[in-house]
Formats: structure tokens, C-alpha cells, sequence
């Protein structure tokens, strides 16, 4: 017996100019107690599908069906249907403690006294794995993490009491480790209380994690539908094919690691035949902290001309802030950047505009250094067409030799066209772009003024499998062409994994691990690239499914300020000199880690040509 | 978001845009054409036609020296528009420079000079107003003057939030790292982006400095005779209110309008202006 | 949270200082002198500008009078002689003050009111009526506002009293003339903020949850869309506080408005100075209260403030 029922439901936006068709005549069930997934790219029309049966669609849009059932009734929020989104910041109220929004909850739902709502709530939120709910319940939504705030999230959702939970993206915004231990919470969720779950979400492996069916959405119709395994296994619609093909990256990349191995290589060899050149860019023990715990400490690298440099990490690893270090927007507290052998920390102490020091010379780099930022709309002016963005990165660069109006204009259509625009595209305003296409013109932006280092800040995570395999390959193609050093921020180890030939690994502002990615990837040594990398859910239910959290309980990590081991806490391998002492990096040939497991006190003493394997 | 298009948008799409815009237009011609070519003088007294009530020579009668009404009315009515778009104009040119400068200089810069900000805009602005027309001597300028001592304050405020969040933009980064200068960001890349909410409070401004200006005269601290503003004309048909309330309520009536106006106007753009950001 | 406060009286007390010195000079600059009325000779007012040491170096004038305030004496008045100036605030602030917390309150009870309606009203007529009627008053100044109300109501239909404040229908007329633009306002602060946090991802979760709209309205929305409406109550009620000068002068009311247009009228160099110090003082602790009041309601400030 299905317990929700969607039969040939439309849903037509309409506004003063235009009407859209967003949905067009779907339907779907979900049985008792099965878990059942839609899958879909932006735009497709999921999550207004989600909110349609929920009923809560705004004025402009029109509904209709033929019946929207839950247990055969009518479906009205809230009984015996329950819903979590996506963005747990937003969805919580920021004025009212946690545990009100609990509480209230609960007596809509159950005729009981002030305290027995709140006996309830605690309840909940033991169930929603939150340790010390007590302590949880006075506190607002700002003062929890994100993965804290998904977990209450459910425990809202779950005192409704519902027989179906629908969970709209219920892990997009959250890191891989925690988005494993959510999956799991969701997983013996259904297990413990016999809901049934719909879980909506543009990513195949947490589909593959959770459901047993599967229905494949594009631009507003059901275009697929089938139990995981014929999903997965033997997908028959075309466009399920390209998706998964798309997140698992099967087809090589242009510029295939092996090659860009070889020809990294092959430019070792030449440094080493003629006199050593300095790297491109060089981190010396550079710090830059914020408050107690936000920023870097310690980190040093060398980035070579014409390599791709990857940078893992989760949220809060310190990425953002080594880029903003790299590209001079910061200057470091302490240690030293590098360009070129030229070390450029004169502007210390300087105060600059944003309230932070900074360097001052503002052509320190003179541009050759530039960013590719993870919001493309964020990085474009919406005040200046995309021609006259493109024209001031030239404007900046000319120097004397300023080009002129016409010169200028042509370079921006060549570049244009590069990122495989039209010329006239340079009269539109970046809000007129799609998402893909936004992010080209940061590409192209970023490569006007012809950088020798390119720096992507996540700059893929937003878009889109399919758009973002194109993107991608279009950046890796100049990049080749041009010879452009490139430094890949990412959380994304399946994306890093596919176009980088060495990786850092950062965790909570140090770093982990770094190494040749091959290495790193296939055989980690430190035990936060280890969870790392099997936090990553594969498209596939079988492999997906055996993906365990690595650790229970967050919130926890990091110890106070640059003491020890930032993962020692939740770290299986954790002695107590991890909690006392920060462990060195330690060098064997190319790689380098920073884990205690490595160190001479821990391994013995080791003969000259000792080959250290991974401890873990 | 283009400011010229967003602009013929809002004025041809929005009724109530339209409406004020035809309204001031019209007091606009009104006060510059009456003057001009009414047979009547603002200033000229007669005494055979005192205090005479609304007829066709005198649309709006005449006051108790014999002066056409209307034709003062449309004279007030044009030097309270110069004063208000004048003060709001220097206010406006002020509050986004200081603004500006607080905001994108940032820390210590930013705080001296919000404090200093702060304290000025503590005191009750009348206050100023009233003082600078009894130092400066009754006139236009001193009651600009006047108006312009605080009336910078929140426009600066405004641009200052402006440019603060702008600045922290990732396309104000991009531009930082293309090495444009300062001044060119500033100017290039941040305050076209403000320039909404400053219009929304320009608009705002010149309703709220006639007001002011109104008020004054009203006191009897505005300007001298024989100029006269709507306020002034007001103030002098108060002692025969009772008697003769049309000699006030024509020109009431007139502000009342002009006024309203201006806050249609404003309102309508600050509700676009919400609606785009919505977007 | 105690911290912050001493550090925004502090910055409060500087503020005065410097109100007070610029009004001193400013004062000064008047022309004319405070006993110069009608035919008085020059001599007897040298004479009595001599008693009241007004002939002594500006510097040292101003030395002293800094040196009385910072005691808190603001001097004698030189109008009425043997009055003070705290007297004359004692006397004139109570009228003003009383006036300007009743026209505050219906303002805020009015306005929040009508904001709220306009928010949940599910009839168009009525979310437009409220918000043409809120743009009608807000374009309407006060004394235009305050004539007609007296023109009306006063004169015409005779309901009111026109002067004084002598029983609780005088005060129907100022208080509905001082009330109408600042209720005007604040229903339209209210009623956007309210469409805007309705439109928040909190409520969809609210709502998805069971919760229904009135209810989502009245203990989720509303904690949140204050912000806007007290950033204006703040400067609004300094402004009714310190004396409306309108209703005052129109309504024939002895109050705070009153006394400073006439002293500035006078050139009544200490009463100027005594109470521009004053509303000076009332804006800065009205505006800090508000701030506090902002940052309490605000769990993130707060938590920020007792942090620290």
C-alpha cells in the first residue's frame, strides 16, 4: 500500500509577462516504509514538485492533479507528512531558540503539557543523534553547525509524527564527512520507525546511498523510473546514461592526469639539467589566523609553472583564505609568499580597505595571478556588461602601452569566443547568463589579463554535472594551450582526483597530507584524508551503501587555538601527543604528512633508505 | 541591472511613479510659467481688493494687503522647490562622498568619522536650523545652509552599509586583483551598484527639506519679506485663520500635493527596488 | 552588555561637550542683545550686560559656563530673572514630555496594528487601502496636518478645544496631529518587513511543518521584523520627546517646542544653551536605549555583547 500518492500533477508559474510550465502531468508513490528517491539537475523541477504536494507553492503558481494523496487522504503540512530542506540556516528561525521551534512543533501534533513537549523534544533530539539536547534546546540556530542544524531540522520533521518524510537536498550544503553521517541518520531513521522517505536531491551517490526506487526528473517530467538497480545498473532513458556517465567522469579529461604526469615530469627533468629554477609560487610557513580558530596556520608549498595543484579540504579547512592570501587580497600574519623567487611582503602591516592588513602594492602580481570564484553571478558586476567587465581587467593591465577602445574590444571578443561565447555576448548584462554560462565569463575574466597562475575556488561545486563537465573541460583545454599554472580548490576529491597531478590536503587550517594525487588518493596516509576519501559516495547503490560515518558526534572537532593535531579529536588513531604536540611534516620523496604515525618517536629509527608505507 | 533601463522601467511600468511625475511636472510648469505671465504680481499690494474670496481674476482670492493669492501661491510654491532640490542635491553629493570614503577606508578612518557623524546627527536638527537663520540672517541660502548641516547624515549612513557590503563582494575582489586602482573601484564598480538606494533617498530628501523649509517659515524664522515660500504664505494667513481659512488652505493644499508627490515617487521606487533584490 | 553601555555614554558625554561648546559660539553670533527691547538705551543694557558678565573675555564666559554644567547648573534664564533654567524645564518638559509619550504610543499601537493587517489582510482593498492611506499621511507635514485638524474639528465642528492642555480631550487634537506621520511610517516599516520575512525559507518550514499562517505571523515573523520599525521609533520618539514645536505653537501648548522658539527669539543666551543641552541629552539616552533594546531583542548581539 503506498502511503503518498501523486498522480499527473502540473504546476504552471505564472507571471506578468509569461507563463512557465514547471511541471508537466507527473506521478509518483512511495510504498510503507520504503525510501524512494527523484533525481534531477537544477531546473528541473524537483523541488517545486516537492513543495507542490506539500502544498505550500505561492500565489503565482498554478496547480493541478488528480489527486495528492497521503494514507489516502488529502495532504495537508504537517500530518503525517513532514519535510526538511536544504539550507538549515535558513529554514530554522534565527530568533527562537531551538528549543521552541521543537516544542510548538510537538503540540500541534500531540494534546500535552508544556513539559511533556519538551520531555518530547529532548527525546527527538537523542533521536536525531544530538548529544546534551538539554544544553541544545536553549540555544539559537546561529550558535550550531551546519550539520547540527540538519540534525534538528529532522527532529522537527519527526515530531510530526509523519508517516512520510520528504527530504528536499537534505545534504547538498553539508561537508562529505558529515553528509555520510546524515545519510546514516536518515537511513536508521527509516529503519527504527517505519517511515517512508522521499529523498530528492540533484546527487546521484546519495541516491544510490539511501533508495530503493528511483525516479529520474528532467525539465519537468518523470522521464524514468525503476528500482535502484536498474537505475544504476541498466539505466535505459538516454539522459540517466549521460548523468551518471557525468558524476562518475569515465571519459577522460583532454588533458588526462597520466599526460599532465608525464609532462610534469618531463619538466622536472629539463629543471634538473639546467640551473634549478624557483618555483612559481612559494608558501613559506605562512599564517594568517582570524579570531581563535578560523584562518591558516603553517603551510608551505611550491606550486611549478604549468601544473594542477589540487587543494582539498572541507568547509572551515582555511581554503578560501589561502586563496585570498595567494591572490594578495590578504597578507600573511607570518611566513612568506614566494612569486617567482620574489617575495613580496612589503605591504605589512598596512592597513587596507577591508578592515584586514593587506598588501598594499595593489600590482603586486600585476595580474598574474588570478581567481575563478565559486559564485559566478557574485563575481560579475551586475552594474557593467560583460564587454566592459572584461575591459577593465585589460584597462588595469596596460601600463603605458594602454590599449586603445577598439583594441581592447577586440581582445575581449577573441576571449569571448575562447570560452566559447559569442562576440556579441559582451553587451549583455551577466544577469541575462545561465548558470554555465556566467561561469565562463568568470573564466574568460579571469584570463584577460593573461595569468600565469589561475586559482578555481571551488569553482565547479555549483553547477550542475553535466555543465560543469563542459566547463571544466573548457578550462583545461586552455589551460594546457596557455600553459597556466593551476591551483584547484576543492572539497571534491572524485573532481580533484580527475585533473590534478599534485594534492594538498588541509585540515582545519594545516595541512594534512601532500603528495602526488595518484599517491595520495589511492593510498592516504594521514587519517583525515583517509575519512576524506571514503566519505565520498559513489553512483552506485552497492558501493554507496557501505559508506560509514567515520565519527558520531560533531562539533567536537578542533582543538583550542594551534595546539596539537587539529583532527585528533575525532581521529580512531589519536594517541595523547596528538592533543599536546602538532606533529611536523613529515618527508619521505614526494610526499608529505603530518601525523604523528609518520614520526621517528612512533615508527622507530629509520635506516637511510627507509620506505615508509601508510600507518592506517 | 542596468540603471538607465531600470529606470525607464520603473517610470513607464508603475502607475503611481507615473502619476507624481505628471503631478510635479505640472507644479513645476505652474511655478515657473505663473510668475512669468499671471497679471498678477506676487508682490504687488492693493488695497481696494483685500481679503477677497476665491473668484475668477483671483483663482485663490488675495490676502489682506491685496495680493493675488495664486500668483503667490506658484511663486512660493517654486522657491520652496529650489530650496528643497538644492539642500537635497548638496545633501546627497555630501552623504555619498562621506559615506563613500567612511565605507571604503574602513576601520579606524570609518569609525572617526561615523562618530563624528554621530554626534552631529544627535542633535536635533531644528536645532541648527533655527540657530544658523538667526546667525546667517533670514534668506534661501542661510536656510539651506541650515538644512545642510545634518541633513547629509543618513544618506551617508546609507552609502556608507552600501559600500561596506559591496566591498566584501566577490566581483570587488576580482577588481582588486586585476590591479584596477582604488578610486576606479570605488567609483566604477561600487557606486553604481548603490545607486538605488541613494535615488530612493534622494527622492526622499527634497520632500523632507521643502517640509523643513515650510516649517521654518511657518515659525516665522524662514524667509523675508517680500519672498515668500509656501511656508511663509501660510504663516501670514494664520492670524485671520478663522476668519479667512481659504488664504490658508490653497497653499496648504498646493504643499500638501507637491509633497505627496514626491513620496509617491519615492515610495513606488523603494518597493522596486525591494521587489529586485527579491529577484 | 554593561561594558557597551559605558562605552556608548562615554561617546554620549563627548557629544555634549561639543553640542554644547558649538551652541555657545553659535549663540554669540547672533546680533543683538538679550535686553534689547524696544527703546531701552544703550547704556542700561551695557549695564545690565555687565551685571550678567557678558562683557567679560568670551573665553572666560565660556570656561565658566563649562565649569556650571559640568556641576549640572545651567544658570539663570535673563528673561524671567529669577527663574532658572531648570526650573523652566521642570515646568515646560512634563507638558512636552506627556504630549509626546501619548502621540508615541498610539503611533506605535496604531501603526504596528495597521502594518500587521496589511500583512495578513487575505483582501486586496485592504493591503492597498492601508498602504495608499500610509503614503497619503506620510506625504502630509505635520502643521499642514495640525491646521486642518484645528480648522475641522476645532473650528467648524467645535468637538475639541483648541488651546491648552488642560483635560484629556485637549490633548485629542496635537496628539492625533503629531501622531499621524510617525503611525504612517511605522505601518509601512511594519507591513514590508512582515511581506519580507513571510517570504523567508523559515516560514516555508514552518508552515510544512503544520504550523498555521496566523500563528507563523505572530511568534516567528514578528520577532524578526522589528528591527526596521525600532531603527525609526529610536530618532522618532527623540524627536516627540524633545518638544514638538508644531503642535506646541499651533495648539497654543507651554511645552519644551515653545520655550526654545521663544528663547531663541529673545536671544536668551543660557535658556538656548540649557536647552539644547537638554534635548541633546534626551536624544542621545533615547537613541542609546534603543540600541540596547535592538541588541536584547537581537539573540546574535546579545550573546556578542555578554561574550565579551
Amino acid at each position: 500500500m503506498s502511503i503518498l500518492e501523486v498522480r499527473n500533477l502540473s504546476v504552471q508559474y505564472h507571471t506578468c509577462q509569461e507563463s512557465r510550465q514547471a511541471l508537466d502531468g507527473i506521478s509518483f508513490s512511495v510504498g510503507e516504509g520504503e525510501t524512494v528517491g527523484i533525481v534531477g539537475e537544477s531546473g528541473s523541477g524537483k523541488s517545486t514538485a516537492m513543495l507542490a504536494v506539500m502544498g505550500l507553492l505561492g500565489d503565482s503558481a498554478a496547480v493541478s492533479s488528480d489527486g495528492i494523496t497521503v494514507c489516502a487522504r488529502p495532504v495537508q503540512p504537517g500530518r503525517d507528512i513532514a519535510m526538511i530542506l536544504q539550507d538549515s540556516l535558513n529554514c530554522l528561525n534565527p530568533a527562537v531558540k531551538i528549543g521552541r521551534q521543537i516544542t510548538e512543533t510537538v503540540r500541534i501534533h500531540r494534546k500535552c503539557t508544556k513539559r511533556e513537549a519538551k520531555e518530547r523534544a529532548e527525546e527527538l533530539l537523542d533521536m536525531a543523534g544530538i548529544r546534551s539536547p538539554k544544553l541544545r534546546m536553549g540555544q539559537y540556530p546561529f550558535e550550531l553547525s551546519g550539520g547540527m542544524r540538519q540534525r534538528v531540522a529532522i527532529a522537527i520533521a519527526l515530531a510530526c509524527e509523519p508517516r512520510v518524510i520528504i527530504a528536499d537536498e537534505p545534504t547538498t550544503a553539508l561537508d562529505a564527512a558529515v553528509q555520510v553521517q546524515i545519510l546514516h541518520l536518515l537511513k536508521r531513521i527509516v529503519e527504527d520507525t517505519g517511515t517512508s522517505l522521499l529523498v530528492v536531491s540533484h546527487d546521484m551517490g546519495v541516491i544510490a546511498a539511501l533508495c530503493s526506487r528511483v525516479y529520474v526528473m528532467k525539465t519537468g517530467r518523470i522521464i524514468e523510473a525503476g528500482t535502484a538497480e536498474e537505475i544504476f545498473y541498466a539505466p535505459v532513458h538516454e539522459y540517466t546514461k549521460k548523468l551518471l556517465r557525468d558524476t562518475k567522469g569515465h571519459k577522460p579529461f583532454p588533458t588526462h592526469p597520466q599526460e599532465v604526469h608525464l609532462q610534469e615530469e618531463h619538466l622536472q627533468e629539463e629543471h634538473l639539467r639546467e640551473k634549478p629554477q624557483p618555483p612559481l609560487l612559494r608558501l613559506e610557513h605562512v599564517t594568517k589566523v582570524f579570531g581563535t580558530d578560523e584562518g591558516i596556520r603553517d603551510v608551505s608549498m611550491e606550486i611549478r609553472a604549468g601544473e594542477v595543484y589540487a587543494l582539498a579540504g572541507e568547509s572551515g579547512s582555511g581554503k578560501t583564505t589561502l586563496a585570498r592570501l595567494l591572490t594578495g587580497l590578504l597578507a600573511p600574519d607570518d611566513g612568506k609568499i614566494l612569486y617567482r623567487g620574489e617575495c613580496l611582503d612589503a605591504g605589512k602591516g598596512k592597513r587596507a580597505w577591508n578592515g584586514k592588513s593587506a598588501w598594499n602594492g595593489k600590482r603586486a602580481w600585476n595580474g598574474k595571478i588570478q581567481m575563478v570564484f565559486q559564485d559566478a553571478y557574485g563575481s560579475l558586476n551586475p552594474c557593467l556588461t560583460v564587454g566592459q567587465a572584461l575591459g577593465e581587467a585589460l584597462r588595469a593591465q596596460g601600463g603605458k602601452d594602454r590599449l586603445t577602445p577598439a583594441e581592447r574590444r577586440r581582445r575581449v571578443e577573441e576571449m569571448l569566443c575562447m570560452a566559447g561565447l559569442s562576440p556579441e555576448d559582451a553587451d549583455r548584462y551577466p544577469d541575462e547568463f545561465s548558470g554555465g554560462e556566467r561561469q565562463r565569463i568568470g573564466i574568460a575574466r579571469a584570463l584577460i589579463p593573461e595569468p600565469e597562475l589561475l586559482i578555481c575556488d571551488e569553482a565547479f561545486s555549483a553547477l550542475d554535472a553535466s555543465t560543469r563537465k563542459q566547463v571544466l573541460d573548457l578550462l583545461l583545454t586552455i589551460q594546457k594551450e596557455k600553459k597556466i599554472a593551476c591551483l584547484f580548490i576543492s572539497h571534491d576529491l572524485a573532481l580533484i582526483r580527475q585533473v590534478s597531478s599534485r594534492i594538498s590536503v588541509l585540515c582545519q587550517g594545516r595541512l594534512a597530507e601532500s603528495g602526488e594525487t595518484k599517491d595520495v588518493c589511492s593510498d592516504p596516509w594521514h587519517p583525515y584524508t583517509k575519512m576524506l576519501l571514503n566519505s565520498v559516495l559513489p553512483p552506485d547503490p552497492l558501493k554507496a551503501g557501505k559508506v560509514r560515518p567515520v565519527f558520531a558526534e560533531e562539533g567536537t572537532q578542533g582543538t583550542d587555538s594551534g595546539k596539537g593535531c587539529p583532527f585528533a579529536a575525532s581521529c580512531g588513531y589519536a594517541m595523547k601527543c596528538c592533543f599536546e604536540e602538532t606533529p611536523g611534516p613529515y618527508r619521505f620523496g614526494s610526499r608529505e604528512t603530518a601525523c604523528f604515525l609518520y614520526s621517528e618517536k612512533h615508527t622507530g629509527k629509520r635506516a637511510e633508505g627507509y620506505t615508509m608505507t601508510s600507518q592506517i | 541591472m542596468n540603471i538607465r533601463k531600470e529606470t525607464a522601467r520603473l517610470v513607464r511600468g508603475n502607475r503611481q511613479v507615473l502619476a507624481g511625475c505628471v503631478i510635479l511636472g505640472i507644479w513645476i510648469l505652474l511655478a515657473v510659467l505663473v510668475p512669468l505671465f499671471w497679471p498678477w504680481s506676487y508682490s504687488e499690494q492693493n488695497a481696494e481688493i483685500r481679503n477677497q474670496a476665491v473668484s475668477l481674476p483671483h483663482l485663490f482670492g488675495t490676502d489682506k494687503f491685496g495680493r493675488d493669492i495664486f500668483s503667490r501661491v506658484w511663486y512660493g510654491a517654486g522657491i520652496s522647490l529650489l530650496i528643497g532640490t538644492a539642500s537635497a542635491l548638496i545633501n546627497g553629493c555630501v552623504g555619498v562622498a562621506f559615506g563613500a570614503a567612511a565605507g571604503y577606508a574602513g576601520r579606524r578612518t570609518d569609525m572617526v568619522m561615523m562618530r563624528a557623524a554621530d554626534i552631529i546627527a544627535s542633535i536635533p536638527s531644528m536645532l541648527y536650523v533655527i540657530l544658523i537663520t538667526l546667525v546667517a540672517g533670514a534668506g534661501a541660502g542661510s536656510i539651506i545652509l541650515g538644512l545642510c548641516v545634518a541633513g547629509w547624515i543618513d544618506m551617508a549612513r546609507i552609502v556608507r552599509g552600501e559600500i561596506q557590503r559591496l566591498k566584501e563582494t566577490d566581483f570587488a575582489a576580482a577588481a582588486r586583483m586585476e590591479g584596477i586602482s582604488r578610486i576606479r573601484i570605488l567609483r566604477r564598480h561600487l557606486l553604481p551598484n548603490a545607486a538605488g538606494p541613494i535615488l530612493v533617498n534622494l527622492v526622499f530628501m527634497i520632500p523632507h527639506a521643502i517640509f523643513t523649509e515650510a516649517f521654518l517659515s511657518f515659525l516665522g524664522l524662514g524667509l523675508e519679506p517680500p519672498a515668500a515660500s509656501l511656508g511663509t504664505i501660510i504663516q501670514e494667513a494664520r492670524s485671520q485663520m478663522l476668519v479667512y481659512p481659504y488664504q490658508m488652505v490653497c497653499p496648504l493644499i498646493v504643499l500638501c500635493v507637491m509633497l505627496l508627490a514626491f513620496h509617491a515617487v519615492g515610495t513606488a521606487a523603494e518597493g522596486q527596488l525591494r521587489r529586485g533584490k527579491g529577484r | 552588555m554593561l561594558a557597551y553601555t559605558f562605552k556608548r555614554l562615554a561617546a554620549g558625554l563627548i557629544s555634549l561637550f561639543v553640542l554644547a561648546t558649538v551652541t555657545f559660539f553659535l549663540v554669540r553670533l547672533i546680533p543683538g542683545s538679550p535686553f534689547q527691547s524696544g527703546s531701552v538705551s544703550s547704556q542700561v543694557v551695557e549695564a545690565v550686560e555687565e551685571e550678567y558678565g557678558l562683557n567679560a573675555p568670551l573665553f572666560d564666559q565660556y570656561a565658566a559656563y563649562m565649569g556650571n554644567l559640568a556641576r549640572g547648573d545651567l544658570g539663570i534664564s535673563y528673561q524671567e530673572p529669577d527663574t532658572t533654567v531648570a526650573e523652566i524645564i521642570g515646568r515646560t518638559w512634563p507638558v512636552t514630555a506627556s504630549l509626546g509619550t501619548a502621540a508615541l504610543l498610539t503611533a506605535v499601537i496604531l501603526g504596528t496594528g495597521l502594518g500587521i493587517l496589511r500583512a495578513v489582510s487575505k483582501r486586496k482593498a485592504v493591503r492597498e487601502g492601508i498602504a495608499a492611506g500610509g503614503m497619503l499621511l506620510a506625504g502630509i507635514p505635520n502643521f499642514a496636518a495640525a491646521i486642518l485638524l484645528l480648522l475641522v474639528f476645532s473650528v467648524k465642528l467645535k468637538w475639541f478645544p483648541s488651546a491648552g492642555l488642560l483635560s484629556p480631550a485637549h490633548y485629542v487634537l496635537p496628539v492625533a496631529a503629531l501622531m499621524l506621520y510617525p503611525m504612517a511610517v511605522i505601518s509601512r516599516l511594519t507591513g514590508n518587513a512582515l511581506a519580507a520575512e513571510m517570504d523567508r525559507q523559515y516560514v516555508l518550514f514552518a508552515r510544512a511543518k503544520g504550523l498555521g499562517r496566523g500563528r507563523i505571523l505572530f511568534t516567528h515573523a514578528l520577532k524578526n521584523a522589528w528591527v526596521p520599525v525600532l531603527n525609526y521609533v529610536g530618532p522618532a520618539s527623540a524627536f516627540l520627546l524633545t518638544g514638538s514645536f508644531v503642535a506646541e505653537s499651533i495648539f497654543t501648548i507651554p511645552g519644551l517646542g515653545r520655550e526654545f522658539v521663544s528663547s531663541v527669539t529673545n536671544r536668551d543666551y543660557t535658556l538656548i544653551l540649557g536647552l539644547t543641552v537638554f534635548m541633546g541629552t534626551v536624544v542621545i539616552l533615547v537613541n542609546l536605549a534603543t540600541d540596547l533594546v535592538c541588541a536584547w531583542l537581537d539573540p546574535k548581539l546579545r550573546r556578542s555583547y555578554s561574550g565579551k
